[in-house]
């Protein structure tokens, strides 16, 4: 089991078969922070999240649209399984500690799209000696360099004054989806041979 | 790997050395891990001391709380690895933002010290550090911990170490950058743009302290090193010839056997700190040298002090 994906093939690529699966993966859950994106724009009243949420949506949407066009595709059978698990991971989990349903929705969807930005490093999985020019790495270390700015819209719309009565639930909401998110992300990786550096 | 529980977080360190020994515990900087301590606990070790490091919450190995990090959860992981270590005497040294939490906890648990090593480290935020830290928290924001290295790098270290790794500086980043998540990062520096000024505390600080302080270090000047020594009673002031924020990774032989020979005169009761001021020699075993009396040490050129 290595750190990295690979080896790498012969013109120095990420082999298919990991390209698929990683694609697959980061495409189902960015998909569904697509979607829940355009319900909660529809769900908030306030200007300023309005705006980050427009923009959130957008960038979501142009991280989906990369991978379709960078990735390298192979077949993959198991995707037939796989791909269903994980949507039905994404779906709302809104907390119950929340009385008015739509903030809690609005917090799950923000705790997803932190998870999913703070937990996944695609860039961290290449191996230092890839081509800085292979159409997938550049993706990955798109998506993963735009991770951090996407966070600071749920970061600071989770740490807002209007959730800070709502610290213990909001936490634990992030804690949740965190702990969700690193578990198939890893789980996908080692089904392709990779395991997550958790240590150095 | 062993690791404590702190509530629900696992705090990852690492104990070398022999288990009667008195002890030195090493707190990392911000953008640190355990294991840049590597020479420290090479050389302490073969000079008597138990050395006990680890990973701050947010760092490394250590769990990394999702949105908040506070200060007095990084002072208790602390507190519960020095009671880990029994009853032997403990000094603890610590390098900017572990300086701090160092200082914190000398502040609250100073009867558990035996010294204190506070090393480029502030009690509080100057203007100007907190618009550098404002600015370095921007910076890793918009361009990801990679730009934050490239920030801090010059800003941190002297051009005759820099010289030599700029063909390679990609590969010295790379561990910093595969280590540090931005998320993390992001927590530890808006825990640290937060916090309280500690001056009014310090002179309850009543453990012998040496206060190092590069001789060139922008980001934390000597300024706010002579806070520390002004108002800690047992303190030294010593500065680091030619170094600058960053000097425990450019000179990890000298600093290594500054902080040996400090808790070996305090063992030996020969400190006396007297709130001195003293010149690091260039190389590790030399003496310290006296800061030339009549000249002021706040300035850069031989100007003489003003009186108070």
């Amino acid at each position: 089991m290595s750190t990295f994906l690979g080896p790498l093939d012969a013109t120095g690529r990420v082999p298919p078969r990991q390209q698929t699966r990683v694609a697959a993966f980061l495409l189902s859950c960015h998909g569904a922070m697509v979607r829940q994106l355009a319900i909660a724009l529809a769900l908030q009243t306030k200007a300023a999240w309005h705006a980050e949420l427009n923009s959130q949506l957008y960038r979501e949407s142009e991280i989906v649209s990369l991978l379709l066009r960078a990735t390298s595709w192979a077949p993959d059978p198991e995707l037939i399984f796989l791909l269903p698990s994980w949507e039905a991971a994404w779906l709302p989990r809104p907390t119950e500690d929340i009385a008015d349903r739509a903030q809690a929705f609005i917090i799950d969807v923000a705790a997803l799209g932190h998870a999913l930005h703070a937990v996944i490093r695609p860039a961290a999985l290449l191996p230092e000696s890839g081509p800085s020019l292979d159409p997938f790495a550049l993706a990955l270390r798109k998506i993963e360099f735009e991770s951090g700015r996407l966070m600071q819209a749920q970061i600071m719309f989770l740490k807002s004054a209007d959730l800070l009565p709502f610290r213990s639930a909001v936490n634990t909401a992030v804690d949740g989806r965190h702990e969700q998110v690193r578990e198939l992300w890893d789980d996908m990786l080692s089904s392709i041979g990779v395991q997550r550096r958790k240590e150095r | 790997m062993p690791f404590l529980v702190l509530g629900s977080c696992r705090i990852r360190y690492e104990l070398d050395g022999p288990e009667t020994g008195p002890a030195y515990v090493l707190v990392n900087g911000l953008t640190q891990y355990a294991e840049l301590w590597g020479a420290y606990r090479d050389a302490l070790v073969a000079r008597g001391f138990r050395v006990a490091t680890f990973d701050l919450l947010g760092q490394g190995a250590s769990d990394k709380p999702a949105l908040f990090i506070s200060q007095d959860d990084q002072v208790a992981a602390l507190a519960l690895l020095i009671e880990h270590l029994g009853d032997a005497p403990v000094f603890l040294g610590g390098i900017s933002f572990g300086g701090l939490i160092a200082l914190r906890y000398a502040i609250d648990h100073g009867d558990r010290l035996a010294g204190l090593a506070l090393m480029s480290t502030f009690a509080e935020l100057s203007p100007q550090l907190l618009l550098l830290g404002t600015a370095l928290r921007t910076g890793l924001i918009l361009g990801g911990t990679g730009y934050l290295q490239d920030l801090l790098l010059p800003m941190n270290l002297s051009d005759a170490w820099l010289g030599p790794q700029l063909g390679n500086l990609e590969a010295v980043k790379r561990q910093g950058w595969l280590t540090n998540d931005v998320y993390a990062l992001q927590n530890l520096m808006e825990s640290f743009l937060e916090f309280k000024p500690l001056t009014p505390q310090l002179s309850s600080i009543g453990i012998p302290t040496m206060i190092l302080n590069g001789e060139f270090d922008f980001l934390t000047p000597r300024a706010l090193h002579e806070t520390m020594r002004l108002e800690i009673p047992d303190s030294a002031l010593v500065i680091i010839q030619r170094a600058f924020h960053a000097f425990t990774l450019e000179k990890p032989a000298l600093t290594a056997d500054l902080l040996c020979r400090f808790a070996e005169d305090v063992l030996s009761k020969k400190w006396k700190g007297d709130r001195t001021v003293w010149i690091a020699p260039e190389n590790a075993g030399e003496p310290l040298i006296p800061f030339p009396s009549g000249h002021d040490h706040l300035r850069a050129i031989p100007a003489h002090e003003t009186p108070p």
